[in-house]
C-alpha cells in the first residue's frame, strides 16, 4: 500500500519540479536578442556566449590570488556578445531589429540610464535591470555604429556596483572603477531611513 | 591411486604457461606500441566529428596536410623526460597543464570555389553540440572563421577540455586539448606584472 502512494507521489512531485523548471524561464536581467545570420561578402561577425559554467570555473582559478575578482566573477551568470557588420543588404534589418530590442527592454521595465547619439550617427543604449535595489539583474548595452557593425552586449548576474568598483581600485584599473561608479548611479538608491521620532 | 604421480604434471603445466607469457608478452607489447602510434596521428572522436561536419558543410575537397595526437602516455613520458632538466617556469607549468593535446591541419585543394563559411559554422555547432560541447566564441571576418567550443557540463579546472578551430579560407587548423589548468594560472597569476597588463589590456 505503501509504496503504491509512494510511486504517485514521486512522479507527481518530479513533474512539478520539472514544470517549476521549465516555468521559471530565464533570469530576469536575461535579453534574448535572436539569431543573427552572419552577413555575406566577408562581414564581420562575432559571437560570444560564457554561461556560469564557465564563470564559475573562472572564479575557482583566480580565487585564492584575486578572491574580489572571484567574488565578481561568481555573481555572473551569463555574458554574451554580438557584433554584426553592417553591410548594405543587412543594415536595414538589423538597425530596426535593435530598435525592437530598445523597445521590448523599455516595455520590460529596464532603465534607459543612457542614450547617446554623436554626430557620425553612433547610437548608444545602456539599459539596467536592478534586483532590489541594491544590485544588477543584468546589463544590457546596444550600439549602431551605421558605417560599421551592430554591437549588442548582455551581461546578468547579480552584480554589485561595489564589486565592480573595488576590483577596480584594488587593480587600479580605470576603466573599471568607471564602470563600477557608473553602475551605482544607475542603481536606483535606497529611501533613506527615516529618523525615529524622540520619544517623549 | 598414485600420489606421487601429480608433481611432474604441475611442473609440465607451469613450464607451459611461462612459455605462453614469454610469447605473448612482446606481441601484447607490439601491439600497445603499434595503438599507440596509431594514436598519435589520429585526433580525438570529438575533433574528428567537427572535422567531419566542417568538411561535410563546406561542399569541397580537402586535403590532409598533418595530423598530431599526443595523449596521457605521451604526456607524461615528457613530463617524466624533463622532470630532472631545468626548465623556464612557464615552459614547466605549460607542460604539466597539458594532459593530452591534438592538431589536425587541412588543406583546400586547388581550384575549389568558396565555401560558404556561416553553414561550415553551422555544421560544427550541429556536429559539437550533439556530443555535449557548446561554442563560446565564434568570430567571421572577411575569410577568417573562428570557433571555440568547451564541454557544455562539468567543466572542472582539473580537466578542462576545449576545442578550437580556425579557417582561414585555404586552411582548416583544428587543436583539442585537455588539461589542468591549475598550475599555468597559478603561474600566470604569479607573475608580477600582471595588475599592469590588466591595465594596459583595459586601456586598449
Amino acid at each position: 500500500m505503501k509504496t503504491m502512494i509512494r510511486y504517485p507521489l514521486a512522479i507527481a512531485v518530479l513533474t512539478a519540479g520539472f514544470g517549476c523548471n521549465v516555468l521559471a524561464g530565464p533570469p530576469p536581467g536575461q535579453v534574448d536578442f535572436g539569431k543573427f545570420a552572419p552577413p555575406g561578402d566577408g562581414g564581420q561577425f562575432v559571437e560570444v556566449q560564457i554561461n556560469s559554467n564557465l564563470l564559475s570555473l573562472a572564479a575557482r582559478m583566480v580565487e585564492k590570488q584575486q578572491p574580489d575578482a572571484a567574488k565578481l566573477l561568481r555573481s555572473v551568470q551569463l555574458v554574451h556578445v554580438n557584433v554584426v557588420g553592417l553591410t548594405d543588404k543587412n543594415r536595414a534589418e538589423l538597425e530596426k531589429r535593435v530598435q525592437q530590442i530598445r523597445h521590448d527592454l523599455d516595455a520590460q521595465g529596464w532603465d534607459h540610464n543612457v542614450a547617446v547619439q554623436d554626430k557620425d550617427g553612433q547610437d548608444v543604449g545602456i539599459y539596467t535591470k536592478t534586483r532590489g535595489g541594491e544590485a544588477l539583474a543584468g546589463l544590457a548595452i546596444t550600439v549602431i555604429q551605421p558605417k560599421e557593425q551592430v554591437v549588442l552586449i548582455n551581461i546578468v548576474g547579480d552584480i554589485r556596483p561595489e564589486q565592480v568598483a573595488a576590483l577596480g581600485d584594488k587593480l587600479d584599473i580605470k576603466p573599471l572603477k568607471d564602470v563600477g561608479a557608473a553602475l551605482k548611479d544607475a542603481a536606483p538608491k535606497e529611501p533613506a531611513p527615516k529618523e525615529s521620532a524622540p520619544e517623549n | 591411486m598414485n600420489p606421487s604421480s601429480l608433481p611432474p604434471v604441475t611442473h609440465r603445466s607451469n613450464r607451459r604457461l611461462w612459455l605462453w607469457a614469454l610469447l605473448l608478452t612482446p606481441m601484447l607489447l607490439l601491439v600497445v606500441l603499434a595503438a599507440w602510434v596509431a594514436s598519435c596521428f589520429h585526433l580525438g572522436s570529438d575533433a574528428r566529428a567537427l572535422r567531419n561536419g566542417l568538411m561535410k558543410a563546406s561542399g569541397i575537397e580537402w586535403r590532409q596536410r598533418i595530423t598530431l595526437n599526443a595523449n596521457y602516455l605521451t604526456f607524461g613520458a615528457v613530463r617524466a623526460g624533463l622532470s630532472c632538466v631545468r626548465l623556464d617556469p612557464g615552459a614547466r607549468a605549460a607542460l604539466q597543464s597539458v594532459r593530452s593535446a591534438g592538431v589536425g591541419i587541412y588543406q583546400v585543394t586547388s581550384g575549389t570555389p568558396r565555401s560558404d563559411r556561416a553553414a561550415m559554422l553551422a555544421a560544427a555547432d550541429s556536429a559539437m553540440t550533439g556530443r555535449g560541447w557548446e561554442r563560446v566564441v565564434g568570430v567571421m571576418n572577411g575569410k577568417d572563421l573562428v570557433a571555440i567550443y568547451v564541454p557544455g557540463k562539468n567543466a572542472s579546472v582539473h580537466n578542462l577540455k576545449c576545442c578550437v578551430m580556425v579557417f582561414n579560407g585555404k586552411e582548416i587548423v583544428l587543436v583539442s586539448a585537455r588539461g589542468n589548468l591549475e598550475p599555468l594560472v597559478t603561474y600566470a597569476l604569479n607573475q608580477p606584472g600582471l595588475c599592469d597588463q590588466a591595465k594596459w589590456l583595459a586601456q586598449r
